[in-house]
């Protein structure tokens, strides 16, 4: 796999922290920058980064330590100047994503957001008074979904397999997904190219700042911002014309549905599911009515055995 | 003789030009703070309803108003364009202490707009609504007094300044 873009990392995610800590992070080295996954602010505890499966700090001086107990503690001023830096001192701009719990910031890294929940009747009104934020550094690695393409696009059919990834948190599936839209988006020499819809309801497959994708999801692609699956696939259908639909972590029975008037509607879908392997996804009684059904064609298993997107399985259910 | 009376003219006219002047910061105060009231309107608007990114609202509402206001809204802009770390409430007060060196504001009028420097962006819409409408109404208060203040100081400051003149040429002579 190849990675780009992450020695932007610096201006699309740094920039936003607030100053004291921005500094700290000054020293990171490139090394450290292309491994990095995350990095946590939490009120009073040391700032975390997540550098591959490892967890590490910066003391006050910015040097990058292990042990996180000698890490810089995170003020409340520190979380404070960074949710006005990623709002742009506009908390009022993002009252849904706020209520969704992260904030997408250019570049379609994510922002998670944790404080005191604001309850309207059974709905989230909003957070305030935020203790804790995580910024999640969007990877988009071209060509990682490659190897599965044959398995997708079969040569003798000019329909592209409904296909469910499986796989557990952390392995790549999202990265994966994006990967899919784009290639089959794009096309090749050996498949024409698709006009794709990706429903992305948490915003993590496009990575879309104000509704615009940040991230290479292909030139004939659709995407529906923050749209709930099920709702978003029925819309897609009606609406633009799909070939192949692409959506993240379904678990739903209102997924299911769609789904399946999707599949009926002769729309290819491709979509993943959390879980370790097939024996986990047959425990989960609507995704095993789908599959009874017949509704994938395609299972592809993946893990974090040799890193994230690592290729466990492809199951065939012809 | 043509000097002393010179001098007497000097002397009434400058302290009656001081007195003038009072009275006309008196009658500036009233426009400033109903043009503050208007531009918080104006700001409210680009908030609560157009979802405008603060910096840009801020900038929206310079336009909108007329000097010394608009300084209060041009600083503050600039301070958060600058991108450089600094928060809403302290580009606020950068704001603030220009108008304050701008306009014939009393420290209470200040006062009520420093408030919006703990709100101003991080809540809300819900919220931005309500303390500016708590803003506006505590500004009209102000209006109403300085009103008020109007006729007795501007006859004060007006006749206060030549009889404050008249008065120095009698203790001179």
């Amino acid at each position: 796999m190849v990675v780009f873009e992450d020695h932007s990392i610096k201006n699309k995610i740094i920039s936003y922290l607030s100053p004291a800590i921005k500094d700290m992070l000054a020293g990171l080295t490139d090394e450290h920058l292309l491994r990095l996954e995350e990095i946590r602010l939490r009120s009073n505890q040391p700032i975390l980064l997540k550098i591959g499966d490892k967890d590490y700090s910066v003391d006050n001086k910015g040097c990058f330590i292990e042990n996180l107990e000698k890490g810089y503690r995170v003020k409340d001023e520190d979380i404070y100047r960074t949710i006005a830096s990623i709002s742009d001192n506009s908390l009022y701009a993002f009252e849904e994503e706020i209520k969704r719990g992260f904030i997408t910031i250019p570049g379609g890294n994510r922002v998670g957001l944790a404080g005191q929940i604001v309850m309207k009747g059974n709905d989230i009104k909003t957070i305030k008074d935020f203790s804790s934020i995580c910024f999640r550094v969007a990877r988009e690695i071209k060509n990682c979904a490659q190897p599965l393409i044959p398995y997708i696009c079969l040569p003798s059919s000019s329909m592209v397999m409904n296909t469910l990834i499986i796989s557990p948190p952390r392995c790549g599936k999202t990265t994966v997904l994006r990967d899919i839209a784009r290639i089959l988006s794009s096309g090749s020499d050996l498949f024409p190219p698709r006009n794709v819809v990706v429903v992305d309801e948490r915003s993590e497959l496009a990575g879309s700042y104000r509704g615009v994708p940040q991230l290479n999801v292909g030139p004939r692609t659709d995407v529906l911002d923050a749209c709930p699956k099920a709702q978003g696939m029925v819309m897609a259908v009606r609406s633009l014309s799909p070939q192949v639909i692409i959506a993240d972590e379904i678990g739903r029975r209102g997924d299911v549905d769609a789904i399946q008037e999707c599949v009926n509607a002769g729309v290819s879908v491709i979509t993943s599911i959390h879980a370790g392997n097939l024996d986990e996804v047959n425990k989960r009684p609507v995704i095993k009515d789908l599959l009874t059904l017949g509704a994938f064609k395609v299972g592809v298993v993946l893990s974090r055995r040799n890193g994230p997107g690592t290729l466990e399985e492809i199951i065939r259910w012809d | 003789m043509l000097l002393k009376t010179l001098g007497i003219t000097l002397i009434i006219a400058g302290c009656g030009s001081w007195g003038l002047l009072g009275a006309r910061r008196i009658d500036k105060r009233v426009a400033q703070i109903k043009d503050l009231r208007m531009a918080l309107g104006f700001l409210e608007k680009e908030i609560t309803y157009i979802h405008t990114p603060l910096s840009r609202a801020l900038e929206r509402t310079a336009r909108f108003c007329g000097t010394p206001v608009s300084c209060l809204f041009t600083e503050s802009s600039k301070g958060l364009e600058a991108r450089e770390g600094i928060t809403a409430g302290e580009a606020w007060m950068k704001g603030l202490q220009a108008l304050k060196n701008n306009a014939e504001l009393k420290a209470a009028d200040l006062d009520i707009l420093s408030t919006a420097a703990l709100q101003l962006g991080m809540s809300d819409v819900g919220e931005q609504k309500k303390f500016f409408s708590l803003i506006q109404e505590e500004l009209q208060i102000q209006e109403e007094k300085a009103l008020q203040e109007v006729e007795s100081g501007r006859k004060l400051w007006a006749y206060g300044g030549f009889i404050v003149g008249a008065m120095i040429v009698l203790l001179l002579l």
